[in-house]
C-alpha cells in the first residue's frame, strides 16, 4: 500500500516523513519521530492521555491519521517547556502535586494548555468540564484542578 | 509543629521533572533496534473445546516472524489455552512481527475451530449441579453442612461408643441440605468467635440482607507492556511496566525454567498499578517466548480492550449479612457468607471476607467464604484487595441499624469501635490504633453535628479498615565528594514514595530535600525488595532506609572522628556537616571532605546499608462522609460534598498522603456509581471506555482530605501505609448517602441511575 | 488497523467520483472519530479513504434572518457549541454539540459525521430534528434535500446512496419568541454515549405554544420525532396536565431496546421526564 510524504511541524522541528496512512497521528509521534511523551491509554479517544494540540487545538492523536497531519503544526508536552523554563502548568503539577504516576500528566497538561490559552478566565466548573476528555485514575482529580486553577492564575499575570 | 526539617513536609516528588515534561521512560516508551511487535490470538467464546488452530495463512503474511502456541513453551506450564478455553479473551497464541498493525493483522488470520460449551458468569448460578463444571465435579459443603460434616467425622472417628443413631440422624440433615453443596468452588475460608446463634438471640434487633459487588478493573492508565530481549546466549532482558520485577523475575524463571540469574527485568516507570500489576503471565512471559523464538527483541502492548477482557481485575461477589444488636447500639453478632468471583482460576481477595467484623467490639462472629469458578477472566488485587466490597456489606447494615433504631450514625458507630487492647473478633487483640479518632475528624471536618440538607439531599459516613502488608528489602546510600547523598534500590514507585525515601534520608543525614537523590537499579543491580503492593513500600522501604541511613551516620561519624581527632560520642551530624557537640572551640567537618578522605582510608567510601524483612504492621483507618443529592427522576447522584480522613500514622509527605486519600476516594466513589464488567454467555460485553466508566474532572467536587496521625509502633518515624485504606469506605459511604437522601437502600451496585430509580418506584415514589 | 488507499480530493465532485469507483469498499473520512474507531475495532475495514477535508465550503456557519441558518458538514461539534447564533438561537443544537465526546473530541468531530453514521444515540440528531433540518447531499449527479425526519433508515443507515456525500444542513431562521433545549440522560457529567437524548423547540404565542417539535434519539432504531407529542402541545398553552399527557405520548412513540446500558422500560420512562423538562425549558426559553 502506498505511503505518503507528509511534513508535521512538531513544537519547533519540521519533519518529512513517509508514512502508511493508517499510523495515527500518536503512533508517527511515538514511533516515527521519536516523541513518546504523548501517552496511549485507550486508543479509542476517551482517556486523553494522547492529547495534543493540532493548530491551536487540543485533540486526542489516536483519533487522527498521521496523514491528516499534513502540514499541520502540532504541540506536545516535549514542546511547552523552554530550555530554561517550565510552562508555569508543568510547574503548578510540579508544586501542587497534580500526578502520580504520571502516565495521564502530558495529556492533561497539554489539555489544561490549549484550554487555558483560549480561556483564560475559566471557572473552576468550567475547567472541570473542559478537562473531561482526561482521564486520571491515581489523583482523583483534586490536586489536577488545583494546579490548573494555579497555573490560571500565573498565565494571566504574566 | 514538626520537630522535623524534611520529614512532614509537601516537598515536590523527586520525578516530578521527568513526569511534568514527557521524559518519564514508561514500558511503552522502550524502543530497540530491530524490535518486534507482539499480539495476541485470543479466544472468541467464554468457554469451548478448541479443536484445531490454524496458523498457515498468517505464517505467509509479509513481516511475520514468529507464531507460538502452547507446543512452543518447553517448560509445559501453561501459558496459552491448548484444548479448552475458559474465558472471552484467553490467549490461545501469539505472533510476533515486525510491525504492530501487520500483527494484528496475522493474528486476525489465524483460524481457530471451536466447540462452543455453555458458560457460567454469575457466581449464584455456577455453584449450581446444572452449571457447567469448570475444573471439576467436585463439591464442597455450604456453611451449615460443615458444621455437621465436622461432627460427623469426629463419631466416625471415635469407636469408643456406637454413634449409628446420630450419625445417621447427621447424613440425614446433611441430605435435607441439598442446596448448600457447592460446586465449581475454588477455595473457601472460614473463621469464627464466641456463638452467633447465641448472639443473635440476645439480640434486640437483627438485620439481613444479601450484597452484591460487581467486578470492576482497576483501570491503571497504561495498559501492560512488556519488551524482552533474549541474547543468544540465552540471557533474558525485559523492560517491565510492573509493580514488581523481582517477583516478575521469578515469574518468568519459574515457568519459563530459565535460571534465575540469567534474567535481568529493568522495571520502567509505571503507569498505575493499584494491585493489577504483579502477574508475569499477561505480557511478560510470551515476550520472553517470542524474543527467544525471533530472536530479536519483542514488544507486547496489550490495548485497553485486551485489558477488559484479559486483565485481572478485582472480583465481584455476593454477601449475605446477618447483624445482632441491642437497642442501645451495642453490636452483639455478626454472620457472613460471602461468595467471591475467581473467574477462571483460583483468585485473589476472599481473605478478606474476615474484615466483615470491621473494627467493632462484639463476641460473635461467624464468616464463611467461598471462591467460585467462572467464565471470566482470573482476578487480582485492587487496593485493599476484598475490603472495599466486604466494608459496602458491613457499612451499609450499620447504617440500616442506625436507622432503625434511630441513633446517629456517626456515634453509633464511635460507641462500637475497638480500641487499644480490646479483643478481635477471631484475632489477636488490637494494638495501637486511632478508629475512634479517624471517625470523629472527618465528622468534625464537615460539622457534622450541625448538617443540614436540602430535598433530596442525604449524607452518608462509613469507614474501611485495612492492614499495611510487610515485606523484604535492601538498599544502600552513599556519600559523594560534593557532600550530597545517593539513595540505590530496587522498588518500584508509583505514589510517591521514591521522594518519602528521600526525605528519610534527608532527616538523618541533617541534609537538605534536594541534596539527596535516588536511583533504581534493576534485578541485576539492586538489592532485593518486595513489590509495591499492599500498601508496603512506605513502611518497608522507609524502615529499610532509616536503618541505611542510619549506618551511613556510623561510617560519617567514625570519618569524623579521625579527621577531628576526638571520639565518635562528641560528635553529631548537623546541617549536613559533622559537628562537635560541646567542643570548644567548635570543630566541624563537610560530608564532601569526609567522602573524599574515605576513599583513602581502610575502610574506604562511605556506603552505608539497611535490609529489614519484618515488623508488626499496625490497622489504618479510612472514614469518610459524602453530601449527595438525587434526582428523584433521573436517578442521578450528584455528589456536593466528599470528605475523606485517614489515620496515616506519620504524614511523611503530607500532599503524597493527600493525593493517596483523594485518588482511593474516587476510585470508590466509581465503584459505587458507575463502574461495572459486565458479562453475557458469550463474555465481557463492555471492554471499553463508552461502556466501563470511569470518573472526570467533571464529576466530583474537590475530595477534602483530613490526615490523622496516630503514630504506627514500628512504622518508620511512626508512619503506615497509606496508599489502600482511602477506598475502603466509599461504596457503602455512596450508598448510605443516597439512603439519607431518598429513602432507599439499595443493595447492588453500582447505583446507576436506573437502579436508582427502580428503587425509588419500589419504594411508591 | 488495516491498511487502505487514501485520497484526499479537493472537489466534491472528485470525491463522488472516487466513492462511485471504489463502491463499496470505501469510507469517507471527516472527523475520523467513529471511522477511526471502527477501522480499529475491524468493523469497518475499508480499501479506500476519502479524506473531505480538503474539499472547499464544507465547513462553516452562515445565517441570514431570510434564508435563516446554514451548516457546513465539515464543521466541527466545538465550533457549533461555541457559535454565538447557535447559542442563542438554535440552543438545542449548541447543547447538543456541547454533549458530544469531551473537547478534543469535539475538535475533531463533525455534525456531518455524526448524522451521517446513523447512529440512533447521535447528540445533534435530536436537535436537528427538533429545529426542523434539511440535509444538503450532493452527488456527482447534482444535489437532493432531504428533511432530517426522512435521513435515517435504521442503526447505520442513512438514505445516503453511493457516491452521495452530505454537503450542510439547513434550518429555518428563528426568532426571539422560539427557544429550544437538549438534555441527555447519562451516568457521567461528560463522556457518556446518550441513553436517553431528548430536544424540543417551541415558539411563544400569546400565551399559546406553536410549531413545537420534539426529537429523540437512542430511544428506537433511528432519531424520531415525538409527532403525537408536539400534536398534544401544539396550540395549547402549557400546563403541567399538558406536559404529563405530552411525556406519555413521546414515551409510547418511543421503541427502545433494552442493551447492556439500561433497560427499554428505563428509557421509556426517561424520553418522558425528559420530553416534560425540554419542552418546558424550550418554552421558558421562548418567553424569555
Ligand atoms: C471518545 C468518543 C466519544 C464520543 N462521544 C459521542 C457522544 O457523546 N455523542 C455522539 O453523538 N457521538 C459521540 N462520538 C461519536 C463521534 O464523535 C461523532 O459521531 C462524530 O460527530 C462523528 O463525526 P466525524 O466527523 O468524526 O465522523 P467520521 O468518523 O469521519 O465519519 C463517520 C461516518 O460518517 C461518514 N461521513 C462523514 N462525513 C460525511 C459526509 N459529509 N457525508 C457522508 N458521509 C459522511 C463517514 O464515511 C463515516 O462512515 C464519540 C466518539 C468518540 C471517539
Ligand atoms: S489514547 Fe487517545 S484518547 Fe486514550
Ligand atoms: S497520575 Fe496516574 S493516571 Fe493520572
Amino acid at each position: 500500500m502506498k505511503k505518503h510524504p507528509v511534513s508535521l511541524t512538531v513544537n519547533t522541528d519540521t519533519y518529512d516523513l513517509l508514512i502508511e496512512p493508517r499510523k495515527t497521528l500518536l503512533a508517527t509521534l511515538r514511533d516515527t519521530i521519536g516523541l513518546t511523551g504523548t501517552k496511549e491509554g485507550c486508543s479509542t479517544g476517551d482517556c486523553g492521555a494522547c492529547t495534543v494540540i493540532v493548530d491551536g487545538k487540543a485533540v486526542t492523536s489516536c483519533m487522527m491519521l498521521g496523514v491528516s497531519a499534513n502540514d499541520k503544526e502540532i504541540t506536545t508536552i516535549e514542546g511547552l517547556a523552554s530550555r530554561d523554563q517550565l510552562h508555569p502548568i508543568q510547574q503548578a503539577f510540579m508544586d501542587k502535586g497534580g500526578y502520580q504516576c504520571g502516565f495521564c500528566t502530558p495529556g492533561f497538561i497539554v489539555a489544561s494548555k490549549a484550554f487555558l490559552d483560549e480561556n483564560p478566565n475559566a471557572t473552576e466548573a468550567e475547567i472541570r468540564h473542559a478537562l473531561g476528555n482526561n482521564i486520571c485514575r491515581c489523583t482523583g482529580y483534586t490536586k489536577i484542578i488545583e494546579a490548573v486553577m494555579s497555573a490560571a492564575e500565573v498565565m494571566r499575570n504574566s | 509543629m514538626s520537630e522535623y526539617t524534611v520529614l512532614g513536609k509537601s516537598v515536590p516528588r523527586v520525578d516530578a521533572l521527568e513526569k511534568v515534561t514527557g521524559a518519564a521512560q514508561y514500558g511503552g516508551d522502550v524502543h530497540l533496534p530491530g524490535m518486534l511487535h507482539g499480539k495476541f490470538i485470543r479466544s472468541k467464546h467464554a468457554h469451548a473445546k478448541i479443536l484445531n488452530i490454524d496458523t498457515s495463512e498468517a505464517e505467509k503474511l509479509p513481516g511475520v516472524r514468529a507464531i507460538i502456541t502452547q507446543d512452543d513453551v518447553e517448560s509445559g506450564r501453561r501459558v496459552f489455552a491448548t484444548d479448552k478455553v475458559l474465558y472471552l479473551g484467553e490467549p490461545i497464541a501469539a505472533v510476533a512481527a515486525t510491525d504492530p498493525d501487520v500483527a494484528e493483522e496475522a493474528a486476525d488470520l489465524v483460524k481457530i475451530e471451536y466447540e462452543v460449551l455453555p458458560a457460567v458468569q454469575d457466581v449464584m448460578e455456577a455453584i449450581q449441579p446444572e452449571a457447567p463444571h469448570l475444573h471439576s465435579d467436585d463439591t464442597k459443603d455450604g456453611p451449615a453442612r460443615r458444621v455437621l460434616r465436622t461432627e460427623l467425622r469426629k463419631l466416625e472417628r471415635d469407636d469408643s461408643q456406637d454413634h449409628s443413631a446420630r450419625i445417621a440422624e447427621l447424613n440425614a440433615q446433611m441430605e435435607e441440605l441439598a442446596d448448600e453443596v457447592y460446586y465449581n468452588v475454588s477455595a473457601e475460608t472460614h473463621s469464627d468467635a464466641g456463638d452467633v446463634e447465641q448472639g443473635f438471640a440476645e439480640s434486640d434487633l437483627v438485620v439481613e440482607d444479601t450484597y452484591v459487588i460487581p467486578r470492576v478493573h482497576q483501570t491503571y492508565m497504561e495498559p501492560h507492556v512488556s519488551v524482552a530481549d533474549v541474547e543468544s546466549t540465552g540471557k533474558v532482558t525485559v523492560w517491565a511496566s510492573t509493580q514488581g520485577p523481582f517477583a516478575i523475575r521469578s515469574g518468568i524463571a519459574g515457568t519459563l525454567g530459565i535460571p534465575l540469574n540469567q534474567i535481568n527485568v529493568i522495571a520502567t516507570t509505571m503507569g498505575g498499578g493499584f494491585g493489577g500489576r504483579f502477574g508475569v503471565a499477561l505480557t511478560h512471559v510470551p515476550a520472553v517466548l517470542l524474543s527467544q523464538k525471533t530472536g530479536r527483541p519483542v514488544k507486547i502492548q496489550m490495548t485497553r480492550e485486551e485489558e477488559f477482557t484479559d486483565g485481572r481485575p478485582a472480583p465481584g461477589c455476593v454477601i449475605k449479612l446477618k447483624t445482632g444488636v441491642k437497642n442501645d447500639g451495642t453490636i452483639l453478632a455478626r454472620e457472613g457468607l460471602a461468595f467471591w468471583d475467581s473467574g477462571s482460576v483460583s483468585g485473589a481477595s476472599i481473605g478478606s471476607t474476615i474484615r466483615l467484623r470491621g473494627v467493632y467490639k462484639f463476641p460473635h462472629l461467624k464468616v464463611d467464604a467461598y471462591g467460585v469458578y467462572t467464565n471470566k477472566s482470573g482476578t487480582a488485587a485492587y487496593r485493599a484487595p476484598g475490603t472495599p466490597q466486604v466494608a459496602f456489606a458491613g457499612e451499609s447494615q450499620l447504617d440500616d441499624i442506625a436507622r432503625k433504631l434511630n441513633l446517629d450514625p456517626v456515634e453509633f458507630r464511635l460507641k462500637n469501635m475497638r480500641v487499644e487492647g480490646d479483643p478481635v473478633p477471631a484475632g489477636p487483640n488490637e494494638p495501637k490504633v486511632g478508629y475512634k479518632e479517624t471517625l470523629q475528624a472527618v465528622a468534625d471536618a464537615v460539622d457534622w453535628k450541625n448538617r443540614t440538607k436540602g430535598p433530596n439531599q442525604g449524607w452518608g459516613v462509613a469507614i474501611g479498615d485495612w492492614t499495611n502488608g510487610c515485606g523484604p528489602g535492601g538498599m544502600f546510600v552513599s556519600i559523594h565528594e560534593d557532600g550530597s547523598a545517593r539513595i540505590f534500590h530496587g522498588s518500584m514507585d508509583i505514589t510517591g514514595t521514591d521522594t518519602a525515601l528521600a526525605q528519610i534520608v534527608a532527616e538523618i543525614l541533617t541534609l537538605p530535600y534536594d541534596e539527596v537523590t535516588i536511583s533504581r537499579g534493576d534485578t541485576n543491580s539492586a538489592p532485593y525488595a518486595t513489590g509495591s503492593g499492599g500498601s508496603v513500600v512506605t513502611f518497608t522501604m522507609g524502615n529499610t532506609a532509616k536503618l541505611a541511613a542510619e549506618d551511613t551516620r556510623r561510617r560519617l561519624l567514625e570519618l569524623a572522628a579521625e579527621r577531628l581527632n576526638t571520639d565518635v560520642e562528641s560528635l553529631e551530624l548537623k546541617d549536613g556537616q559533622v559537628s562537635t557537640i560541646v567542643a570548644d572551640p567548635p570543630k566541624s567537618i563537610g560530608f564532601g571532605e569526609l567522602a573524599a578522605y574515605s576513599l583513602s582510608t581502610t575502610g574506604g567510601p562511605i556506603v552505608g546499608k539497611g535490609s529489614f524483612a519484618r515488623k508488626p504492621s499496625t490497622p489504618a483507618l479510612a472514614a469518610q462522609i459524602a453530601k449527595v443529592e438525587i434526582d428523584p427522576e433521573t436517578g442521578r447522584i450528584k455528589v456536593l460534598k466528599m470528605a475523606s480522613s485517614q489515620d496515616v500514622g506519620f504524614a511523611i509527605n503530607p500532599m503524597a498522603v493527600e493525593g493517596q486519600i483523594e485518588g482511593g476516594t474516587v476510585q470508590g466513589y466509581a465503584w459505587a456509581t458507575m463502574e461495572e464488567m459486565q458479562y453475557d454467555e458469550g463474555g465481557n460485553v463492555n471492554p471499553g471506555f463508552v461502556d466501563y466508566r470511569v470518573p472526570t474532572t467533571a464529576d466530583l467536587p474537590t475530595v477534602q482530605s483530613v490526615i490523622v496521625e496516630v503514630e504506627a509502633p514500628d512504622g518508620p518515624f511512626g508512619a503506615k501505609g497509606v496508599g489502600e485504606p482511602p477506598i475502603t469506605p466509599t461504596l457503602a459511604t455512596m450508598a448510605n448517602a443516597v439512603a439519607d437522601a431518598v429513602d432507599i437502600r439499595i443493595t447492588e451496585l453500582p447505583m446507576k441511575p436506573e437502579k436508582v430509580v427502580d428503587a425509588l418506584h419500589g419504594n411508591g415514589k | 488497523m488495516r491498511n487502505f488507499e487514501f485520497f484526499e480530493p479537493e472537489t466534491i465532485e472528485e470525491a463522488s467520483d472516487l466513492l462511485t469507483k471504489y463502491n463499496g469498499t470505501a469510507e469517507l473520512l471527516a472527523g475520523g472519530t467513529d471511522l477511526i474507531i471502527e477501522m480499529k475495532a475491524r468493523t469497518a475495514m475499508p480499501e479506500h479513504v476519502i479524506s473531505l477535508e480538503k474539499i472547499p465550503g464544507l465547513t462553516g456557519i452562515d445565517y441570514d434572518e431570510e434564508s435563516g441558518l446554514r451548516i457546513g458538514a465539515l464543521t466541527k461539534m466545538r465550533t457549533l457549541e461555541n457559535d454565538p447564533i447557535i447559542r442563542e438561537r438554535y440552543t438545542a443544537l449548541a447543547e447538543g454539540a456541547g454533549e458530544v465526546g469531551g473537547v478534543q473530541i469535539r475538535h475533531l468531530a463533525t455534525i456531518g459525521g455524526n448524522i451521517s453514521h446513523g447512529s440512533p444515540a447521535a447528540d445533534t440528531a435530536a436537535p436537528l430534528l427538533a429545529l426542523g433540518a434539511q440535509v444538503k447531499i450532493t452527488s456527482a449527479d447534482g444535489e437532493r434535500t432531504v428533511p432530517i425526519e426522512t435521513f435515517f433508515v435504521g442503526p447505520g443507515q442513512t438514505v445516503l446512496k453511493t457516491g452521495e456525500i452530505v454537503t450542510a444542513f439547513e434550518c429555518p431562521a428563528r426568532s426571539a419568541n422560539q427557544g429550544s433545549q437538549y438534555i441527555k440522560q447519562k451516568i457521567r457529567e461528560v463522556m457518556d454515549l446518550a441513553f436517553v437524548g431528548v430536544a424540543a423547540s417551541a415558539t411563544a404565542d400569546n400565551g399559546a405554544v406553536s410549531d413545537v417539535k420534539i426529537g429523540l434519539s437512542a430511544v428506537a432504531p433511528t432519531p424520531l420525532r415525538a409527532t403525537d407529542a408536539e400534536a398534544i402541545v401544539n396550540g395549547n398553552s402549557l400546563t403541567t396536565e399538558l406536559l404529563q399527557q405530552a411525556a406519555a405520548a413521546a414515551s409510547a412513540q418511543s421503541s427502545p431496546i433494552s442493551d447492556l446500558r439500561c433497560s427499554a422500560e428505563h428509557r421509556r420512562e426517561m424520553v418522558g421526564v425528559l420530553t416534560r423538562r425540554t419542552l418546558q425549558a424550550a418554552v421558558d426559553r421562548a418567553q424569555g
